[in-house]
């Protein structure tokens, strides 16, 4: 499993907002008592050659804190500077967009959630490669929190679950066809080409061409080893058990991205700015509203290979007695549509019981079966970490369950 | 490698948890001097911000189309698009439209001839010869 960040990226999330675009109006006129950050502004690399007369964002920025009337001066500033100039739109802008208004009610978002944060999230580093104003750093703090809320709520409910339909479980929940799915259900329409003249409202990534090849970072992903085990996908891999690290979001600046990829970069995001803006009780009911109560049959993402023996060794390992095959019933054996019912017994407990088409067939199903309903117990009383944070509301600690593991063959 | 997990996406059950309205835009054409746009201008200047303002989770556009007559788009979540012509209509038949885009799904209107549609697996389970009551010959 990845581990979270949560700290590190919050603290420095939650610093307060400095001066960021130098041509709005509004920020210089507000904020000139806030300090700057010099540290954040040395990290503007782009969009500099498209200023005039060799003048830098710092130049600009600077100048605008010392000037008298900086609203004047912004104003000549932006009439300089069109928004076509700028590779997002303006945080100003976020204010008179419609779409981002509507999305915010379309989920059910307080209004104290500042639209220029929604408007941010929307923003994919292949368009803007600035971090002060790309989703990369939010979408990393969101993607430590769905990873979180998710394990804990399968590890917890589902103690006995084996670690490989975890990982599969976590695929579907909130994996990056499941993210991208999410927030084309959200209403999230795609912008044809990023730039600052462009609706807020509409994901802005830079599309790649059809026939054009994906870029480096997603094509070719080096494996963290040749030999990978279980055990190092567990500590080390991420939350899905990859055998290659995900893209850094510096490498994916400037270069032509898939949907998938924009898409679930902006879902993380969302999470991870509703955490910094909101606090965590509101993203584990926005988590729970808009992850967990999507339908997943645990059941149907187990795949054995031999059934049989996984059970002999389970009922070996736990002590109980070795299970019998037994046919409970039968139809038509020599018809062409023979059904028979095979129920395994361990002494006189039935374990499970599969019907099939042949005495074989009926036989696994049934140990699958009795392997399904052993893996997928559920506690009654489960108190998962995360609701013991906080002080009010927050619930007392009640140890779980904790299991010994899957059966090792 | 005794047991290995599929890869699938879990789906979709809206209104379970949260639940969002399908319609996601809605624009109001009509046009300045044609007598058929009579009505859908009182309702653009009446009953549209009110309603507007009850669903913010939609995004209004009025815009005019000079010589034709007036019509409303509902565009949907699912991308489907839907248009109806409120010629010659009044304030209140506009208002019955608006709300039949609100509430619609963007989905084609398919007859339903089965009681239950659901994704969760029927309760009785598929039939078996060797439940219920055995027939005698």
């Amino acid at each position: 499993m990845k581990r979270l960040r949560i700290a590190r990226c919050g603290t420095q999330l939650l610093a307060p907002s400095a001066p960021r675009r130098p041509s709005c109006p509004c920020t210089a006129a507000f904020q000139r008592n806030s300090t700057p950050h010099n540290h954040r502004r040395s990290l503007t690399v782009q969009a500099t050659a498209q200023l005039p007369d060799g003048e830098t964002r710092h130049d600009i920025a600077a100048s605008e804190e010392l000037s008298e009337e900086p609203l004047k001066r912004a104003h000549s500033q932006a009439r300089r500077h069109p928004p076509e100039a700028l590779p997002s739109p303006h945080p100003r802008s976020a204010k008179q967009s419609a779409k981002l208004a509507a999305l915010r009610s379309r989920l059910s978002l307080p209004s104290r959630f500042p639209l220029e944060t929604l408007a941010r999230t929307l923003v994919h580093p292949s368009a803007d490669p600035d971090p002060a104003f790309n989703n990369a750093s939010l979408s990393s703090l969101g993607s430590s929190l769905l990873s979180y809320y998710t394990t804990e709520h399968l590890f917890c409910n589902y103690p006995r679950l084996p670690i490989d339909i975890v990982f599969a479980a976590q695929y579907a929940y909130i994996g990056p066809k499941a993210l991208a799915t999410i927030a084309s259900e959200w209403g999230i329409e795609a912008a044809a080409h990023p730039g600052g003249e462009v609706d807020p409202g509409l994901l802005q990534f830079l599309r790649l061409r059809s026939g054009e090849q994906l870029p480096p970072a997603l094509r070719r992903r080096t494996p963290y080893k040749w030999n990978l085990t279980k055990t190092h996908r567990i500590l080390v891999s991420d939350e899905f058990g990859s055998t290659s690290a995900e893209p850094n979001p510096e490498d994916l600046a400037k270069k032509p991205v898939p949907l998938e990829e924009a898409a679930q970069s902006f879902v993380r995001a969302l999470v991870g700015s509703l955490h910094l803006h909101l606090g965590s009780p509101l993203v584990k009911r926005f988590f729970r509203d808009h992850f967990l109560s999507r339908q997943l049959d645990l059941a149907s993402l187990f795949d054995f290979r031999h059934p049989t023996r996984d059970l002999s060794r389970l009922c070996a390992r736990e002590g109980f007695e070795a299970p019998v095959a037994r046919l409970i019933s039968e139809s038509g054996r020599l018809s062409r549509h023979p059904v028979f019912v095979v129920g395994v017994y361990s002494g006189k407990d039935k374990l499970g019981e599969g019907a099939g088409s042949s005495l074989d067939e009926a036989r696994v199903r049934a140990a699958a079966a009795a392997l399904k309903a052993w893996y997928l117990y559920k506690p009654l009383d489960v108190t998962v970490p995360s609701s013991t944070e906080g002080g009010v509301g927050a619930e007392a600690w009640k140890p779980n369950m904790i299991d010994c593991g899957e059966v090792i063959v | 490698m005794p047991l290995s997990g599929l890869r699938t996406v879990a789906k979709a059950q809206n209104g379970v948890g949260a639940f969002i309205l399908q319609c996601k835009r809605m624009d109001f054409h009509y046009c300045d001097f044609g007598g058929s746009s009579r009505g859908m201008k009182d309702f653009i200047q009446t009953a549209l911000p009110r309603f507007a303002s009850k669903y913010p989770q939609i995004e209004f556009t009025v815009s005019p189309r000079p010589g034709q007559h007036p019509a409303i788009v509902g565009h949907f979540i699912n991308g489907k698009q839907r248009e109806v012509s409120v010629r010659k209509l009044d304030n209140r038949q506009i208002l019955e439209k608006v709300k039949e885009l609100r509430d619609a799904s963007g989905e084609k209107l398919v007859r339903s001839n089965k009681p239950v549609t659901s994704t969760n697996e029927s309760v009785r389970g598929i039939w078996s010869p060797f439940h219920g009551s055995r027939v005698k010959i």
